[in-house]
């Protein structure tokens, strides 16, 4: 084995031979034979590699030579050795001589060539009898060369491949082509600026190909993601038109930024939703700070490297793949009909008001939904290529209705990307533009109209006799939801253009050169209409946001209609270059990188304006020189909101440096140094460093002699990052802007006054990151698995801090203080059970557990910031009713509420007052208890694969465990008292009418939001070579979402887990679905 | 060749990439920064604005909440479980408040609010020191002013309360004793005064003039034996109401004319004002309030105008009217004669014809939730019927009337600002008074019964005989007693926000009225709210709490 090193340093080194003489004259007397290797040496440029110790056991040498070859002299000398030797190129290695014991069978000396399965040359595998074990190594070329006798067994095996045997028999020589083990070790991982090997990783990556990701009618890239990866929490509901909420190993900060950074083919910042899915290749999702660090002060929350396909030398390839889905509401709220209500409030001794009671049994969450809605996809890519270049052009189209009734997202996404190589390849030159646009519909004030579906009486009809909507405004806060959808509308264009200049230089010393030069532009367009039925009859209206520090606010909507326009443009402008240093001593292997980054944004370049009062309906947004708002007494043109465009900068210098001997110690360090406009004066600077080690145990000789481990690998990395977003761009600055307006001689004028206090103190959110790994390969391959973990913590966490308005009247700082720690581990494991030539099964199972901690929310300046009372839901007579509390020492989604007490002698609701008294009066804030919270505690994706001939099936399984949610939408339709004017759940109807406070927000609405869902399953039948013209075709069924296990009373118990207030179900859902589609993917 | 060629090309990339640009700044070009504001006069009206936006944001609502509801003069009970609102209003009736109570820590972070822009805005005018510029010093006094009389409210609220008079400080400081606060005002108002405006007109409307500054100067000195346990200071109010008496600027509404000065276009009318109005917070349903809401505006008409009257006043919203009058507070309207009579809607409705009963259908159940007789879903029509007493019909704990036609009806309810038909919502255009010439003549009625000089040779009887000339019909009084005045402001100052302040002066605050039995004196205080307290960790919280 020990040759293998020799043979691996002897193909690493190149030394010149020219001007050497292949003739040698040497005479000596019982010299040693180092003397005689440095004079052969100095007379032929041939170098000698052995051990020292080796030479100890040699004979003393005697020669008298001249004008000998080379073959001819180390002949002589290794006449009485104990050696053996071999040449590689100009290398003579020396290796102790096989003592082969005569057999029956006479030897013969065999050539061989290993190679991949595609034809790449492998070197370093080992070539052994299997009787005696014994044997050699290729070649960096590749090849070997043994003594065997005809009828023995050769093992020839290699790490990361499958193990294969052959008999000797009367072949000349040996072809033989390994074929990789099903092990990610030998996957690619995109990392920042560069890409390696998983073998070669100190950190934690995991790489997902395009068959790993979520099947289904999928348009956004964290839907795609979801359950796949250990740590990676990702929840998503029903709409069209919403990205999922992704938090990598949870939220390292209350900063309004928690989603990862994308990195798209290289390029840092670009925007996801230019990406096809049916484009993707693959997708990398780095989450140690190790990986991590080298994007410094935007990589706080973890990286997703996005790589897109690209074309390949041969024959041009034409692809098709499409699908058509069918999507059903999964769920609704079981609300009464209008039996049940009627039953109810008779037992109840109430009835309706007569002007409700039309006799009508409306299924009010039915009629603003579709009883289907249709997805469609088709993308059509052409790519090919030569040695020296390649091409891809991609034109996808999607079309996906939402399951809300005027609700579909319907985009274009086209691409082209280009390398060329040029001056003998030296130069690569590569463009890529892509160009993707969006025309998405939906329903103003969505979320009110669900809430307005889930409690209008089921008695009242959608429209009366006349053709009127059906109306009852005596009710405060009641508007028909139908009328709401049918008398808006909300259209929203989006348009992303990207195109990025690369250039790729191979430099002289192993350097490589790499620039890119990158422009996007995001163009938003939107225009909303209210029409006059809406503005006249459902003005005041509040509307029903997320959950966050802010409840709901009254609209203003003017009359005779009103519409709003708003366009935006974003602009960022990329320059990037790094050198690359890739270098091969021996066993040593260095890989560094250093570079330089600058970015300009330019963000919401535009204008938004709302106006009122329009002479026909149908001008809708159209056209708003018709409008008339000063028509209107007391209506003004609204402009949105105030300090929307900022510019901002980045500029970075970056570095790393990564290390292996023998790919067996890895090594790896990195540093970025980044600057930032958005940072006060003093502290636009900062560095990340970040270091990582990793051991390949099987790499070690003691590992030689098991057959557990094919592959072992223990890792560990500590880093910092930063966090340079989810603040306004001029948070820093002492800025003046509008505090309303007043009277002043006559007229409205405008009171402008400090806004934002200065804080030249103001820098990057810090979060430190260790990680401990092990990445491990069993039973060849069969098992493969890695598990981490890790220990997050955020510092100086960018937050806008209460401060005594008297001193500062803004009543906040933004500033950095707090921290907030997550702890957890994963697993990740993949087992393949069966795998016969027709049959395969392939089993994927990831585990995470998190525990995340708020250490504190204190700024060294304020004493305020600890106890933030966030998330209401503001129900009936439930302002201010907050149900979550932001607080040293608790997670983020601490519920915090009233602690039910069962109900009092007189069937009311009762509390735990704050002194532990039971009361049927608590006060808000005062008597509130800490709950449990939303974080879950074990997160599962489960994906099973099985081949069987042409056959293909995936079923895949994801939960979530031991999470909380706080089921708001329940608690205010859980109102027996006021049945006779708004619904009620179903199993609310064993509630009395004399429990005023069933509603309260409590412990008894909050609920186990743990699930195990059947997200998706796939069965598909591939045809290869179909006829002339098609080279592949597969066609599949996949249905989403097919069952739930929980036991959530809500719609469903994916609620939102991103943000400030996660797990609050708030009346503001998307109904979830189920869908079913039939695809098919075509390459020509 | 080709090595130097090589040696070259990376010299030149290694050039590039570590001695590129490393200029982060960037302009700020869609932001006010100090160095473009404010630099003009007109740029001095706007930086004051913020103060006076401030001053609007809760004084119509909630300030009237804290004034009132703790008085007899309104109650805001329940209805159904609507309006409980965590018992936040229940608390002020009952006086149980405690610092969690959601007004507190809103009344004390308004103030505060206010005290800060001010001191910001003046720092902000002030930058560019010694200014001569006449609009400046103006506006800089005028600042002073409204800081002032922020400091005096939340004083009344309070007691002890910090004073923070340093623009860019993040260093809390520790309440002042009420009596410091108190000469800290006086100090302030005098400091301000030689610069403030005697012009009064459509430009000083809703701006701190000298006359305001003596209105207020007036209220702390007649309050002063109360707020600092010193020496009386009666002649130093009278002074003060002498300086807007002797004005001759100001003079009562003749009877006629009582309710156009409380109605929506109460402000300047084609350069016409109030004669009453000394300081007025001017109110627009079209202004923004920026960070206070809604509840920057006057919200009367959402609180106390019956749901069954949207018709007859022709408003564009459907009031949810919680609020009431109780009757131990009617009481006090009991001359016939008195036009403020007319500013409360009892009983039987009709309507603007008078004739025309204002009706509401519903059910026998939805006229009353305790309905027992038969078919309690029959259709039911009546006509609305305001009766005076309220009674917690269906849960006294948790001060509920009930959600039914009866409860609705409970209570007589205040329309002395007129409901405002020309307002697309809730909010009004009806601006609200803050010191009225019918409060100067009061005050000084008050201060000579308590022991002041009369100058002028105006005695109590005849001020307030003054004051009842305009305001009734009947015979003028022969004999004026401070409760006769205490009688008198009640009857003037119905939704002005000065009852819980005159009903401390007066030792009535310990009364039983209502549902209210409490008669701790410490809740003439109420608490620091737990935000305060968290916030400056130097305050420490009021007796009693």
């Amino acid at each position: 084995m020990k040759m293998t090193v020799f043979l691996l340093l002897a193909a690493c080194l190149q030394v010149s031979a020219k001007g050497y003489s292949q003739k040698i004259s040497l005479s000596v007397r019982e010299a040693s034979l180092g003397q005689v290797f440095k004079e052969i040496q100095r007379q032929s440029g041939y170098s000698f590699w052995y051990k020292t110790k080796q030479l100890d056991q040699a004979a003393k040498v005697t020669l008298d030579l001249k004008n000998a070859s080379l073959e001819e002299t180390l002949r002589q000398c290794f006449k009485d050795q104990p050696f053996d030797y071999f040449i590689v190129e100009q290398n003579v290695v020396i290796r102790p001589r096989l003592v082969i014991v005569e057999d029956i069978a006479p030897l013969v000396q065999i050539k061989g060539k290993v190679t991949t399965t595609d034809g790449k040359p492998l070197g370093g595998v080992s070539v052994t009898l299997k009787s005696n074990k014994k044997g050699t190594t290729t070649d960096e070329n590749g090849d070997f060369s043994i003594s065997v006798h005809r009828g023995d067994i050769l093992v020839i095996s290699y790490v990361g491949y499958d193990s294969r045997e052959v008999t000797i028999g009367d072949q000349a020589s040996l072809e033989i082509a390994l074929t990789e083990s099903n092990t990610q070790l030998n996957e690619i991982a995109v990392i920042g600026y560069g890409r390696t090997s998983h073998k070669n990783l100190t950190s934690a990556i995991t790489t997902l190909k395009p068959e790993d990701l979520n099947a289904g009618a999928i348009t956004d890239v964290g839907q795609l993601l979801q359950g796949k990866v250990a740590g990676l929490n990702i929840t998503a509901n029903g709409d069209p038109n919403q990205t999922a909420a992704v938090i990598l190993r949870g939220a390292s900060t209350i900063n309004s930024s928690q989603s990862p950074f994308y990195v798209i083919d290289g390029i840092p910042g670009a925007d996801i939703s230019l990406i096809a899915p049916a484009d993707i290749i693959s997708i990398d999702v780095l989450k140690d700070a190790a990986a991590t660090a080298i994007y410094g002060n935007r990589a706080s929350n973890g990286v997703i490297m996005v790589t897109t396909r690209k074309g390949k030398p041969g024959e041009g390839q034409v692809s098709y793949s499409g699908y058509g889905g069918l999507e059903k509401v999964s769920r609704n709220l079981k609300v009464m009909t209008a039996p049940q209500l009627r039953a109810f409030l008779k037992a109840n001794g109430e009835a309706f008001s007569p002007s409700d009671d039309l006799g009508a049994n409306t299924n009010w969450q039915k009629a603003i939904e579709k009883d289907n809605a249709f997805s469609q996809s088709h993308n059509i890519a052409i790519s090919g290529g030569t040695d020296h270049s390649d091409y891809i052009a991609s034109l996808n189209y999607a079309n996906k209705e939402g399951i809300l009734q005027a609700s579909s997202l319907q985009r274009v996404i086209a691409r082209l990307a280009i390398n060329q190589s040029a001056i003998k390849d030296k130069v690569k030159l590569g463009l890529n533009v892509t160009y993707s646009n969006s025309n998405s519909d939906d329903v103003p004030y969505r979320s009110v109209t669900l809430l307005q579906a889930a409690q209008y009486l089921p008695v009242s009809p959608v429209k009366l006799p006349s053709g009127a909507y059906f109306e009852d405004f005596t009710t405060g806060g009641y508007y028909n939801p139908v009328a709401m959808t049918n008398n808006s509308t909300l259209n929203s264009k989006y348009s992303n253009l990207a195109g990025t200049l690369t250039a790729l230089v191979k430099l002289p010393f192993s350097l490589t050169y790499n620039m890119d030069l990158s422009y996007q532009s995001y163009i938003t367009n939107q225009g909303q209409y209210l029409d006059s039925y809406f503005t006249d009859n459902f003005n005041d209206m509040y509307n029903n946001p997320n959950p966050g520090l802010s409840g709901h606010s009254q609209q203003v909507f003017g009359q005779g209609g009103q519409a709003t326009r708003a366009a935006y443009t974003n602009t960022s402008t990329l320059f990037e270059d790094y050198l690359t240093w890739d270098k091969h001593f021996g066993e040593h292997h260095i890989n560094a990188v250093a570079g330089y980054s600058w970015q300009d944004f330019t963000n919401n370049d535009g204008f938004t304006v709302t106006t009122a009062n329009f002479p026909a309906d149908n001008i809708s947004y159209n056209n708003l020189a018709l409008s008339n708002p000063y028509g209107l007494s007391g209506y003004q043109v609204s402009f949105g909101a105030d300090g929307l465009y900022n510019q901002t900068r980045l500029i970075s210098d970056f570095g790393r440096v990564t290390y292996d001997y023998n790919q067996k110690y890895l090594l790896q360090a990195s540093i970025r140094r980044d600057g930032s406009s958005v940072f006060g004066a003093n502290h636009q600077w900062g560095y990340f460093p970040s270091v990582g080690v990793a051991w390949r145990l099987s790499q070690e000789r003691f590992m030689l002699n098991q057959n557990l481990f094919t592959d072992l690998k223990l890792r560990a990395s500590y880093g910092v990052t930063g966090n340079a977003t989810g603040f306004s761009a001029y948070t820093a600055q002492s800025i003046s802007g509008s505090l309303g307006t007043y009277y002043y001689d006559g007229t409205t004028t405008a009171a402008l006054g400090a806004t934002q206090e200065a804080n030249p103190a103001l820098k990057w959110e810090k979060t430190a990151t260790s990680d401990i790994g092990v990445d491990f390969t069993l039973l060849k391959g069969k098992v493969g698995g890695a598990i981490d973990v890790y220990n997050k913590t955020t510092t100086g966490m960018i937050y806008s801090y209460a401060v005594d308005p008297i001193l500062v009247p803004s009543g906040s700082v933004t500033a950095n203080g707090g921290s907030m720690n997550n702890k957890g581990i994963e697993l990740a494991l993949t087992v393949i059970p069966v795998a016969t030539k027709n049959f395969k099964w392939t089993s994927s199972l990831n585990l995470a557990h998190n525990i995340n901690k708020i250490i504190s929310l204190k700024n060294p300046l304020f004493s305020g910031g600890d106890s933030v009372l966030l998330a209401d839901p503001e129900g009936a007579g439930q302002s201010g009713s907050t149900v979550e509390i932001l607080k040293s020492g608790k997670p983020l989604g601490q519920f915090f509420s009233l602690e039910y007490a069962g109900q009092n002698s007189s069937g009311v609701s009762q509390y735990v007052s704050a002194t532990g008294k039971l009361t049927t009066t608590p006060t808000q804030g005062v008597d509130y208890h800490y709950l449990s919270n939303a974080q879950p505690k074990l997160l599962l994706g489960w994906a099973n694969n099985f081949r069987y001939q042409k056959f293909d099936l995936n079923i895949f399984v994801r939960g979530s465990f031991g999470g909380h949610i706080f089921n708001a939408t329940r608690a205010d339709l859980f109102r027996p008292a006021t049945a006779q004017y708004t619904n009620i759940l179903e199993d609310a109807a064993h509630e009395t009418t004399a429990d005023y406070n069933s509603y309260l927000y409590s412990s008894r609405f909050v609920e186990s939001g743990s699930y195990l869902r059947l997200d998706n399953a796939s069965l598909g039948y591939t045809l290869r070579n179909v006829g002339e013209y098609i080279k592949s075709l597969r066609f599949y069924v996949t249905g989403n979402n097919l069952f739930v296990i929980t036991g959530y009373r809500g719609i469903d118990p994916e609620i939102n887990q991103g943000g400030l207030a996660p797990g609050v179900d708030y009346n503001n859902f998307y109904p979830k679905t189920r869908t079913f589609l039939l695809g098919a993917n075509i390459s020509f | 060749m080709k090595k130097t060629f090589n040696y070259m090309i990376m010299a030149g990339l290694l050039t590039s990439m570590f001695c590129s640009c490393h200029k982060l700044s960037v302009p700020i070009t869609s932001e006010l920064t100090p160095n473009v504001f404010p630099q003009d006069s007109a740029q001095f009206i706007q930086a004051e604005g913020p103060a006076y936006v401030a001053l609007r944001g809760s004084y119509g609502v909630e300030y009237f909440f804290m004034q009132t509801l703790s008085t007899d003069e309104e109650i805001l009970p329940a209805r159904g479980g609507n309006w409980f609102n965590s018992g936040e209003n229940q608390q002020l009736h009952y006086h149980t408040w405690n610092s969690g109570n959601a007004y507190m820590e809103s009344m004390w972070s308004w103030q505060s609010t206010i005290i800060g822009l001010a001191t910001q805005e003046m720092a902000l005018l002030n930058e560019d020191e010694p200014s001569t510029n006449a609009g400046k010093v103006t506006s800089i006094a005028e600042l002073r002013t409204v800081r002032a009389f922020a400091y005096l409210m939340m004083m009344d609220l309070f007691g002890n309360v910090p004073i923070d008079t340093v623009a860019g400080s993040f260093v809390s400081q520790p309440a002042s004793p009420r009596a410091t606060v108190a000469a800290f005002i006086e100090s302030e108002v005098k400091a301000a005064l030689p610069y403030l405006s005697t012009a009064v007109n459509t430009a000083t409307y809703g701006r701190a003039t000298k006359y305001t500054a003596y209105a207020l100067l007036a209220k702390l000195y007649l309050n002063d034996n109360y707020y600092t346990g010193g020496t009386a200071r009666w002649n130093d109010c009278i002074a003060a109401c002498d300086s807007v008496i002797n004005s001759g600027l100001f003079s009562l509404q003749p009877m006629s004319t009582y309710f156009s000065q409380f109605a929506y276009n109460n402000g300047p009318n084609n350069g016409t004002l109030n004669p009453e109005f000394i300081f007025a917070i001017p109110e627009n349903p079209t202004f923004s309030s920026g960070p206070w809401g809604f509840r920057g505006t006057n919200l009367h008409q959402r609180y106390d105008l019956p749901r069954s009257e949207k018709a007859k006043f022709h408003i564009n919203f459907t009031p949810s009217a919680p609020e009431s009058t109780i009757p131990s507070y009617y009481a006090y309207f009991y001359d016939s004669n008195d036009v403020r009579n007319n500013q409360w809607l009892t009983g039987l409705q009709y309507m603007e014809d008078g004739v025309t009963p204002v009706t509401v259908t519903t059910t026998n159940l939805g006229y009353d939730q305790f309905y027992t007789g038969s078919a309690p879903g029959a259709s039911y029509t009546y006509q609305v019927n305001l009766t005076p007493d309220i009674i917690l019909r269906q849960d006294v704990a948790s001060f509920d009337c009930g959600n039914d036609e009866i409860a609705w009806n409970m209570g007589y309810r205040c329309i002395k600002f007129h409901p405002d038909s020309t307002s697309p919502s809730t909010a009004m255009n009806n601006d609200i008074p803050v010191f009225r010439y019918s409060d100067i003549l009061l005050m000084k009625a008050e201060a000579i019964l308590r022991g002041g000089t009369v100058t002028n040779g105006q005695t109590a009887l005849i001020l307030a005989n003054e004051l009842r000339a305009a305001r009734t019909t009947s015979t003028a009084w022969i004999n004026c007693t401070l409760d006769s005045i205490y009688n008198e402001r009640c009857r003037e100052f119905t939704q002005e926000s000065w009852h819980r302040n005159d009903m401390i002066r007066y030792g009535y605050y310990e009364n039983s009225w209502g549902f209210k039995t409490d008669a701790n004196t410490q809740h003439e205080i109420y608490p620091i709210p737990f935000t305060a307290l968290q916030l400056n960790t130097k305050l420490v919280q009021n007796p009693g709490y």
